[in-house]
C-alpha cells in the first residue's frame, strides 16, 4: 500500500467562467477503517484562495500549519494578500526543501487573482513540481477515476451553477469507485463577490 | 593510452561514451587539457572524470599563477592522485596524466582506480585496455621516435575499438613536446584494419 | 513549545522527515511516484544560433499528469534549457541556476556566457551525485557564438552540434543522425527539430501532445509554444451536463467577500548617504 493511500482522500479543482471551485471528500481513515467523516482537507489561504491537501493526514495538518505560518509572514512583510501564483511558489518551495524526505501531500490550489480576478488552479506533486492548467486538476487516491469524470464532464466557460454540478458529480462518482475516500463531500465555489461552501449528501460506504 | 618518447609524449583515445547499450556521444574528446603542455586521458564515469579534471585544472592553473612558471607533469599527476585516492570509495575514474616539462621531459603517469600513481614509459587504461596488454608488451620498444609512437598508439587503439564494445568512434591522438601540442584525428574509415575484408 | 513553532531559514534541503519516512517504508508503505517528464527534448546548432525543442507531456507513472506542460526553461535572456527526468528537479534546478546567472549578470554587467550556465549546472548536479534527477539540454548564444550542451543527472556534459535527451531521445536521435547537416538553415532546422520531437511523441509512450520550440539567435529569442499541435483533440459533439440541482446539498454557507484591489505606490526617494 502506498503512503499516500494510508488515510485516503480525493480532491479536485476546476475553472469556470469568472469562478473556480475546489472540492474534497471528508473521510479520515486508517487504511480500511474509517475513523472520521468530517476531516478538513481544504484550507483557506485568502479571501479568494483555497488549498486542498490530500495525502498522509499528519502531513496534511503539518503542511497546512507551516503554510499558514509562511503566509502570515508574507502578509506582514508585504502588507497585502498573497496571489494564487505566489502561493503556488511558496508551496513548491516548502515541498522542494524536503526533496529527499518529503511530506506526503499533493496539494491542489484554487483561487481568483486579487488584481485581475482571473481564475487560477494548480496542482503540485509531493516534492513541489507545479502544474497549472486551463481546465481542471485532481489529486488523491482516486485520480484515475477523477481524470475520467473530469475529462468527460468539464467544458469551457461554465457559470457558477454549472461548475458546481460538474465538480460535485465528478467527485461523487469518482469516489464511489475508491474504497478509501468518500464519506461525504464538501465543495467550495469561489466567485468575485462571494464564496459558497456546500456539503453534499453522499454515499456513506 | 600514453607513450613516452624522447622529448615528449603521445596520448591517444577512442571517442565513445556509452550509457548501457546507447551511445550518447560518439565524438567525445577524452584527451582533456590541464595546462598547455599537460593533458589527461579520462576513463570510467564521465561525470567523475570531468569533475576531477575541472578541479585539477583549477588547482594547477592557480599553482602556475602563484609560481610564475609552468607546473611539472608530476605535480599535476600528484593532484590527480590526491583526489582519486581521497575519494576512492565514491569515484570510478581511471586517469592517465601525461605531458612535457622542462625538468623531466616527456612523462606518463598512470592513476588507476584505487588512486595509485606510477610513472611508466607506456601505459594503457579503460575498458578496451584488457585487449591490449599482450599487444603492447610485444610491440612496445624503448626510445621510439614520435612517428613510431603515433603509429603504435593508432594500431593499439584500433585493436581495442575492434574488440571492445565500449570503445569506438574515431581515434584522437596528441603529441606533446617542448614545441606544444600537435593533434591528430583519425576518422573511423582510416583506423588500422587487422582483418581481411 | 515556542521554539518548535519557529522555522529557521537555513537554506538548502531539509532532511527532517527522512528518518520518519524510512520507518514508514520499512513498515511496507510504498513511497509515492513523483511527476516525471518521460520526455523527448532536443537541441541543434544551426547557421546562426540554437534551436531547442520539447514535447509537452508530463507523466505520473502511467497517468498523463499534464497534457501541455512547458519543458523549455528560461535561464537568462540569451540562454534556455530543456529538462527531462524528475519534473520538480528540472524545474527547481533551472530556477536556482537562473537566479545565480542573473546575479552574475548584475555583478559583471555582461551578458552571461553559456559555458558559465553549463559549469554551474554540472557542478550542482555532480554535488548531488545523481540524486537530483535532471537531464538537461542547454543552449544559448553569447559573445563567443552559439553553444549547445547536454547535461546528465550525474553531472557529466557533452558538447555536440545536435543532442537529444529523455525517454524519446533514441527516436529523435535517429531523425538527427539521418538528416542533420552542419550549417543547416533556420527553416530546415526548425522542420528537423519538429520532426525529431514528433518521432519521440509518436514512438515513445512517455512523450506526447504538442511540440514547443525555442529559437535563439544573436539578438532575438523566439519562444514558440506551441509550435505545432501534433495531436489535435476532436471536437466533442454531445454534452454531459448535469441539470442544476442534481447534487443534493446538505448545508450551505455563503460568505460575501469584497473584491479589493490593493495598489501600492512606490515613491522614489534619494538614498540616505549620511
Amino acid at each position: 500500500m502506498s503512503i499516500m493511500a494510508y488515510n485516503g482522500a480525493a480532491i479536485v479543482a476546476m475553472k469556470g467562467k469568472e469562478c473556480v471551485a475546489i472540492a474534497s471528500d471528508r473521510r479520515f481513515g486508517i487504511q480500511a477503517q474509517t475513523v472520521g467523516m468530517d476531516f478538513q482537507k481544504i484550507f483557506e489561504m485568502g479571501p479568494h484562495l483555497y488549498i486542498g491537501l490530500p495525502g498522509l493526514a499528519t502531513d496534511v495538518q503539518t503542511v497546512a500549519q507551516r503554510l499558514k505560518f509562511r503566509l502570515n509572514l508574507y502578509e506582514l512583510k508585504e502588507n497585502r494578500q498573497i496571489r494564487p501564483k505566489t502561493l503556488m511558489s511558496v508551496v513548491a518551495n516548502l515541498l522542494y526543501e524536503r526533496r529527499f524526505g518529503p511530506y506526503f501531500v499533493e496539494p491542489v490550489i484554487a483561487g481568483l487573482d486579487n488584481k485581475t480576478a482571473e481564475p487560477y488552479i494548480a496542482a503540485l506533486d509531493l516534492i513541489g513540481c507545479p502544474m497549472a492548467t486551463d481546465d481542471f486538476v485532481v489529486s488523491g487516491t482516486c485520480t484515475e477515476q477523477l481524470y475520467g469524470m473530469c475529462e468527460s464532464l468539464w467544458q469551457p466557460d461554465m457559470d457558477a451553477d454549472a461548475l458546481f454540478e460538474c465538480i460535485s458529480q465528478s467527485l461523487m462518482n469518482a469516489v464511489d469507485r475508491d474504497a478509501v475516500s468518500g464519506w461525504g463531500a464538501v465543495v467550495t465555489l469561489i466567485e468575485k463577490d462571494k464564496v459558497t461552501t456546500r456539503t453534499l449528501k453522499a454515499r456513506m460506504d | 593510452m600514453a607513450v613516452e618518447f624522447d622529448g615528449g609524449v603521445v596520448i591517444a583515445a577512442d571517442s565513445r561514451t556509452s550509457a548501457g547499450t546507447y551511445i550518447p556521444n560518439r565524438v567525445t574528446d577524452k584527451l582533456t587539457k590541464v595546462t598547455d603542455n599537460i593533458y589527461c586521458c579520462r576513463s570510467g564515469s564521465s561525470a567523475d572524470t570531468q569533475a576531477i579534471a575541472d578541479i585539477v585544472n583549477y588547482h594547477i592553473n592557480f599553482h602556475r599563477m602563484e609560481m610564475g612558471e609552468d607546473p611539472l607533469v608530476k605535480t599535476a599527476a600528484k593532484v590527480f592522485q590526491d583526489l582519486c585516492y581521497n575519494y576512492r570509495d565514491s569515484l570510478s575514474a581511471g586517469i592517465i596524466c601525461a605531458g612535457w616539462d622542462r625538468k623531466l621531459g616527456g612523462q606518463v603517469y598512470s592513476i588507476p582506480l584505487g588512486g595509485m600513481c606510477i610513472r611508466q614509459p607506456v601505459t594503457i587504461g579503460g575498458s578496451g585496455s584488457t585487449y591490449l596488454y599482450g599487444h603492447v608488451d610485444a610491440t612496445f620498444k624503448e626510445n621510439m621516435t614520435k612517428e613510431e609512437c603515433l603509429k603504435f598508439c593508432k594500431d593499439a587503439v584500433s585493436l581495442a575499438i575492434m574488440r571492445d564494445g565500449s570503445s569506438g568512434g574515431v581515434i584522437r591522438m596528441a603529441a606533446i613536446s617542448e614545441d606544444g601540442v600537435e593533434k591528430h584525428l583519425i576518422l573511423h574509415e582510416d583506423i588500422t584494419k587487422f582483418y581481411r575484408e | 513549545m515556542a521554539a518548535t513553532c519557529v522555522e529557521f531559514a537555513t537554506g538548502g534541503f531539509s532532511f527532517e522527515n527522512c528518518r520518519r519516512n524510512a520507518i514508514l517504508e520499512e513498515k511496507g508503505l510504498k513511497p509515492p511516484k513523483v511527476y516525471k517528464t518521460g520526455t523527448t527534448i532536443v537541441g541543434i546548432v544551426f547557421s546562426d544560433g540554437i534551436i531547442l525543442g520539447a514535447d509537452t507531456r508530463a507523466t505520473e507513472d502511467t497517468i498523463v499528469a499534464d497534457k501541455n506542460c512547458s519543458k523549455i526553461h528560461y535561464l537568462a535572456p540569451n540562454i534556455y534549457c530543456c529538462g527531462a527526468g524528475t519534473a520538480a528537479d528540472t524545474e527547481k534546478t533551472t530556477q536556482i541556476i537562473s537566479s545565480q546567472l542573473e546575479l552574475h549578470r548584475l555583478n559583471t554587467d555582461r551578458t552571461v556566457r553559456v559555458c558559465t550556465a553549463n559549469r554551474l549546472l554540472k557542478q550542482m548536479l555532480f554535488r548531488y551525485q545523481g540524486h537530483i534527477g535532471a537531464a538537461l539540454v542547454l543552449g544559448g548564444v553569447d559573445s563567443t557564438g552559439p553553444h549547445l550542451y547536454s547535461i546528465w543527472p550525474h553531472g557529466s556534459t557533452d558538447v555536440l552540434p545536435y543532442v537529444t535527451m529523455g525517454s524519446g531521445s533514441l527516436a529523435a536521435m535517429s531523425v538527427f543522425e539521418s538528416r542533420y547537416t552542419p550549417g543547416i538553415s533556420r527553416e530546415d532546422g526548425m522542420k528537423l527539430v519538429r520532426d525529431a520531437i514528433a518521432a519521440g511523441i509518436f514512438n515513445d509512450l512517455g512523450s506526447g501532445s504538442n511540440i514547443d520550440l525555442c529559437v535563439i539567435t544573436k539578438d532575438k529569442v523566439d519562444y514558440l509554444r506551441p509550435y505545432d499541435e501534433a495531436n489535435k483533440k476532436g471536437v466533442r459533439q454531445g454534452k454531459y451536463a448535469y441539470k442544476k440541482g442534481t447534487s443534493c446539498v446538505l448545508t450551505e454557507t455563503v460568505r460575501k467577500v469584497e473584491f479589493v484591489v490593493e495598489s501600492t505606490q512606490v515613491k522614489v526617494e534619494a538614498m540616505d548617504t549620511v
